[in-house]
């Protein structure tokens, strides 16, 4: 892409993709060391996430007042103004992720002391090493506008919405078993939710890579295969004798 | 650079849409134009539809004002240029040399860049192509005066002055008078060569507006170097660089995703 004639108009421009990379960072390591404090009941790694979102949430908040800023005064145009639209949507997406991490790292605090069924969280972190590669994929797709991987990950998102209603179904099961086990259980449904909601992110992010580089909200519209049945999931407790 | 107006209610419910069905009111065959030896313009070929704004935009020289002015064949005046090709103006080839220039002008009307009343008063600037061409009693004249000048969104202010000299009104006033003057030919297609780049912001927003209005009525073609007046005011978008067209669609498309890479520099500011 040639520069523009206005050369302080391509350092505008640039500052928002390396604020977007920023917080690419920052809701990636967010996202790992959530997962990683809860496989290892890592209490202070968890408040070391807890307290990385208020820079996240800092970031997101410069993004939006320069692109508003920029739309002011170069009323972009074509590219641009997709470019200056995506990183309002994408730092939005990434504020997101940041949040859910965050309440992931709450729960690990809130369930140190309990006892953990290692076979179940390690379902979860499962699910978390899917997703986290998901998100650097995305993030790697929207810095080189790489509609193919971005596609890719849109794609992929199928994989842990399946995992997702498994994890759901088998979360139940250990709930019935032994009601001592509900307390910890929820917070790690909860947990599993949230993973499962980053992935919706990531795949916000692909949906706007798309428009990016397209100009179209093609992707955006069409449906995602769809493969979360938890929201008509039940269980029937055996009638006790 | 002028400020945006505020969005009309036409934008917010979608009548700004392109509309591509509409019939073809003009149509450029193979047109090329030369100032002597200088190709100026370049086998454009091109369609404008019937009651729809259509945006020339492009760079200094590119041959947009030059297109503008082979409609109504207004170039003639100057022996050296000549233009050859077809315009067909509801079929009937405008550059055909048994075309009557004065019916052709009436039929295509033109406002300019700056704006240029006759020394004489606003009744008169108004009337004076309609007691040209049509012999109307002075109650009808007074009608058409009257309903040219509401058109041209300028009645209001006018109404009480209507013998004083209409050089002494304002620029963005003088432009709607021109404006008024040309609808009152009941001409089918209005151009206008950079209409608004002698005025100031709200002048720009009122004849902006009044452009929106006159669609209902008239084919419109604008000539101008805003970017974002192309953007708000027209439903086609015709991109012209170096005597040649590079790209011709709807509006949205042209600005929000244009397909060649020399519209894309050019409406983002990349032209080097």
């Amino acid at each position: 892409m040639s520069t523009h004639i206005v050369s302080s108009y391509d350092t505008e421009l640039e500052n928002l993709r390396r604020s977007i990379s920023e917080m690419g960072g920052i809701a990636e390591k967010m996202m790992t060391d959530s997962g990683n404090a809860l496989v290892r009941r890592d209490v202070t790694l968890a408040q070391s996430v807890i307290g990385a979102d208020k820079r996240l949430d800092a970031i997101q908040h410069e993004v939006e007042e320069r692109a508003i800023l920029l739309i002011a005064k170069r009323q972009p145009l074509a590219i641009d103004l997709r470019e200056t639209i995506s990183a309002i949507r994408v730092s939005n997406d990434l504020e997101r992720i940041g949040d859910l991490s965050k309440n992931v790292a709450k729960r690990v605090v809130a369930i140190a002391e309990q006892i953990q069924p290692q076979k179940i969280v390690i379902a979860v972190q499962h699910m978390g090493d899917l997703v986290q590669e998901q998100l650097k994929d995305v993030l790697d797709a929207y810095a080189s506008q790489d509609i193919k991987a971005a596609l890719d990950v849109w794609e992929r998102d199928d994989a842990i919405d399946a995992l997702y209603n498994s994890l759901f179904r088998e979360l139940l099961t250990y709930m019935m078993e032994d009601p001592r086990n509900i307390s910890f259980c929820t917070h790690l449904l909860f947990c599993a939710k949230n993973i499962e909601r980053i992935g919706d992110h990531t795949t916000n992010i692909a949906e706007t890579i798309h428009y990016l580089v397209t100009g179209t909200n093609e992707l955006a519209e069409g449906d995602r295969p769809k493969n979360d049945a938890s929201n008509y999931a039940t269980v029937t407790i055996p009638a006790s004798a | 650079m002028n400020a945006a107006p505020a969005i009309t209610q036409a934008q917010l419910t979608g009548r700004h849409k392109a509309d591509e069905q509409a019939p073809i009111r003009i149509a450029v065959k193979d047109l090329n134009f030369y100032y002597g030896s200088f190709h100026g313009l370049k086998s454009i070929n091109l369609n404008f539809h019937d009651r729809q704004v259509t945006a020339l935009i492009g760079p200094s020289g590119c041959g947009k004002s030059t297109l503008l002015r082979t409609f109504n064949r207004i170039y003639s005046l100057y022996p050296e240029q000549r233009a050859e090709g077809e315009i067909l103006l509801d079929g009937q080839n405008v550059l055909d040399s048994k075309v009557d220039l004065n019916e052709l002008r009436s039929r295509i009307g033109m406002v300019f860049q700056k704006p240029t009343p006759f020394p004489m008063s606003i009744y008169d600037n108004v009337a004076f192509g309609l007691r040209l061409y049509e012999k109307l009693p002075k109650a009808d004249l007074d009608v058409r005066v009257e309903e040219s000048l509401r058109k041209a969104a300028l009645w209001d202010e006018v109404k009480d002055k209507l013998k004083q000299s209409g050089m002494g009104l304002s620029g963005g006033q003088q432009q709607r008078l021109c404006i008024a003057r040309t609808v009152a030919q009941r001409p089918e297609v209005i151009l206008f060569d950079e209409p608004t780049s002698a005025l100031d912001p709200i002048s720009t927003g009122r004849i902006e507006e009044l452009i929106e209005q006159l669609r209902s009525e008239f084919t419109i073609v604008i000539v101008t170097h805003n970017m974002q007046q192309a953007a708000r005011i027209s439903q086609f978008t015709a991109f012209m660089y170096l005597g040649e067209l590079v790209e011709f669609g709807p509006t949205t498309r042209i600005f929000m995703n244009p397909e060649k890479r020399q519209t894309q520099d050019y409406i983002t500011g990349r032209f080097g």
